[in-house]
């Protein structure tokens, strides 16, 4: 696959380099024409510059780029930017101007939005990000991904955004929603207990060959319900990596025969207070 | 070419690697001058050459170690720093950057400090007291020698310990470095360092404490210039007391302080003490972490190495980093030489020295080498080989052949 990544880095942005003059030459550069995927990352000072030069460029250059399926927006390590600090925009006008793209991923939720929230051919979207907004969750539960066969939400903590309730996260997998979706992702979450007991015995299991309820607080709470349930013995893969479950649970996991991966425990023994998820810095 | 002196302490890791490694080479064991003998006036440099003359068919070499991992050392020299101590002779240059030691304390109070592991004792005046003993011993040593064999000249170590000082020689000798937000005087507490931040548009810095070696003394500092939040990820802990001042301490896991009281009280304690603020650039990164190199160079010549990638900003902490190789992260042969060559120029702006082990970064993206940190004793390097030869060999072996030092 042809894969290209643009980012602004420490010397480039010293001297003032641009992220839109890096697009505008990729658009000229006959590479566009094979390019299948692209990656923004560091688009230089995004704790304070938002993406949207970025997504008026790629609407603009949208006939450039043919072959363009797969998209990310914003890929950059904490030595870069803190996730939480990353600032975006409206992805929206991205979906509508590449209807051809298979998949979505963004990283950073802070001014983001999906308006409109529409993609008949959108396979894949994957948002990362310290806290996801109630607003977002509801563009993606109000919008329409007919082809979703992959959604993955890191949902975060309240100090880093997440203001949904249980209620808003659990509209997302009402049946019918995402009719080819197979694998489902609510994960790095400090309401992953409710999460993952709400889920487990939820009608969209019967459709996943995934669930990924990793990288959040779990504990042996929400492992029961899943363990008890026979919807998710189903499962071709459970991911619940980094959790908070104790060592008994692990062993029964362990017995359980299933395809999971309980890699990355935490210390169960903190103080609740003291259980984070795994994105939160 | 063979009998040597070590300044250090007897019988810690580093002395012992190296008479270790002067046996196996067949070397007579070093003589080790302790720094708490030195210290407490028990011996001398010269007190110590005058016993051992009959052995000495030629100027000694002389090496002076790190200082640190021994309290009653630090005390000593704490006192020796504290303005009562003697006042013995010396060169004020040493001091450039350390002429006034925050809130010293007198020879009786330091005298009386009790170890608390992990404390943070009084790091100004800890340095002032070490250059005051660099000093002396170089003082002792021209007297003794006309030209002493040092392996690093004091005068070098006392620059390289103190990042304000190697920053300056770095960059007036054009190495690449990390810029710096404004010079020391300029940022003297939290409230001009914000001023600072925001004049310069510079948002992201390290902190350094000047005189502080490996992670101890560093804060990862960011300010969001939208929101107005900050985030400091640094070894350094606080505790407040009502009716004593506070203390500071170095913990082993990493802190993220987020609440504007503690990163004021923590950064306004560092620059008290002296501090280094430089950009913060992305280093590159390995899988899902950013990684650094220490690159040991001897006699000009780059040779041990050791990638340190970390989750944390701070690579050079050892609970949350991994040691690597460049092989091991499969590093492109021109970037390994492009290391080698910038620590390797860096060694070369101390004519005086020929061990250090300079820290270097790769810039996310662009990989261009940058120079972190000089240090003075970074040749304290576990299961790491060059042609065979772990680091203290290596350095015993050139320096056993060598006729230029």
């Amino acid at each position: 696959m042809s894969e290209c990544k643009l980012s602004v880095d420490y010397d480039q942005y010293e001297s003032g380099v641009k992220i839109v003059d890096l697009i505008e030459q990729l658009a000229n550069n006959d590479e566009r024409l094979q390019l299948e995927s692209l990656i923004i990352g560091d688009w230089g000072g995004a704790y304070e510059h938002d993406s949207s030069e970025i997504v008026a460029a790629l609407v603009r250059l949208k006939d450039r780029f043919p072959k363009l399926r797969s998209l990310f927006i914003g890929d950059m390590s904490y030595e870069e930017c803190e996730v939480s600090w990353i600032n975006q925009s409206n992805i929206g006008p991205i979906l509508a101007a590449y209807p051809e793209l298979t998949s979505l991923t963004i990283k950073g939720s802070t001014g983001l939005s999906l308006d409109p929230a529409q993609h008949d051919k959108l396979e894949e979207l994957t948002i990362i990000c310290g806290g996801l907004g109630k607003d977002v969750i509801t563009s993606i539960n109000e919008g329409s991904f007919n082809n979703l066969k992959k959604l993955e939400l890191y949902l975060g903590v309240e100090e880093y955004g997440f203001d949904a309730t249980l209620e808003d996260v659990l509209q997302l997998i009402e049946p019918g929603k995402f009719p080819q979706l197979t694998y489902l992702g609510l994960k790095d979450s400090e309401i992953q207990d409710e999460i993952a007991i709400a889920v487990a015995n939820a009608p969209i299991v019967d459709q996943l060959h995934t669930l990924d309820l990793s990288m959040g607080t779990l504990t042996d709470e929400g492992a029961e319900a899943l363990l008890n349930s026979e919807k998710i013995r189903k499962l071709k893969h459970l991911n619940l990596s980094y959790h908070y479950m104790s060592d008994e649970m692990m062993n029964r996991w362990k017995q359980s025969g299933l395809n999971v991966d309980i890699s990355d425990q935490q210390d169960s023994d903190e103080d609740e207070d003291y259980r984070y998820p795994s994105l939160t810095e | 070419m063979k009998s040597m002196i070590i300044i250090g302490n007897a019988g810690n890791r580093r002395t012992t690697g190296l008479q270790t490694a002067r046996t196996r080479l067949g070397l007579p064991p070093a003589f080790v001058l302790n720094y708490r003998d030195l210290l407490q006036g028990r011996v001398s440099l010269s007190s110590c050459v005058q016993s051992l003359a009959h052995s000495f068919d030629e100027p000694p070499l002389l090496r002076i170690d790190a200082p640190g991992e021994h309290f009653e050392v630090e005390r000593e020299l704490i006192a020796l720093g504290a303005p009562d101590a003697d006042n013995m002779d010396m060169d004020e240059r040493w001091l450039l950057h350390n002429k006034n030691v925050v809130h010293p304390i007198s020879v009786r109070m330091a005298k009386r400090l009790q170890e608390m592991k992990g404390t943070l004792y009084h790091p100004s005046q800890w340095f002032r007291g070490y250059c005051k003993l660099l000093s002396r011993l170089d003082m002792e040593a021209a007297q003794l020698w006309s030209s002493p064999r040092w392996m690093n000249a004091p005068e070098d170590i006392a620059a390289m310990f103190d990042k304000r000082h190697t920053y300056q020689i770095l960059s007036s000798a054009g190495l690449p470095v990390p810029r710096r937000l404004a010079a020391p005087v300029d940022i003297p507490d939290y409230d001009t360092l914000q001023e600072v931040m925001v004049k310069e548009r510079t948002y992201r810095l390290f902190i350094k404490l000047a005189t502080g070696s490996g992670a101890c003394g560093v804060i990862a500092y960011q300010l969001n210039p939208a929101t107005g939040s900050e985030s400091a990820v640094t070894t350094i802990g606080v505790e407040n007391f009502l009716r004593r001042p506070p203390m500071f301490y170095n913990v082993k896991k990493l802190k993220s302080y987020k609440e504007r009281p503690i990163i004021r009280q923590i950064i306004n304690w560092l620059l008290g003490h002296g501090a280094h603020v430089e950009q913060w650039i992305p280093k590159a990164s390995y899988e899902d972490r950013t990684f650094d190199i220490r690159q040991l160079v001897v006699a000009g010549q780059a040779c041990h190495s050791i990638v340190r990638a970390s989750r944390t900003p701070i690579t050079n902490l050892h609970l949350d980093s991994d040691r690597m190789s460049l092989q091991d992260i499969g590093m492109p042969d021109p970037l390994q030489a492009a290391i080698r060559q910038c620590a390797e120029q860096t060694l070369s702006v101390f004519p005086r020295s020929t061990v250090a082990g300079i820290d270097i970064l790769l810039s996310s993206g662009s990989n261009r080498p940058y120079v972190l940190d000089v240090n003075p004793f970074g040749d304290l390097l576990y299961h790491s080989h060059y042609e065979g030869h772990e680091p203290y060999e290596w350095e015993m072996k050139w320096a056993s052949s060598c006729t230029t030092i």
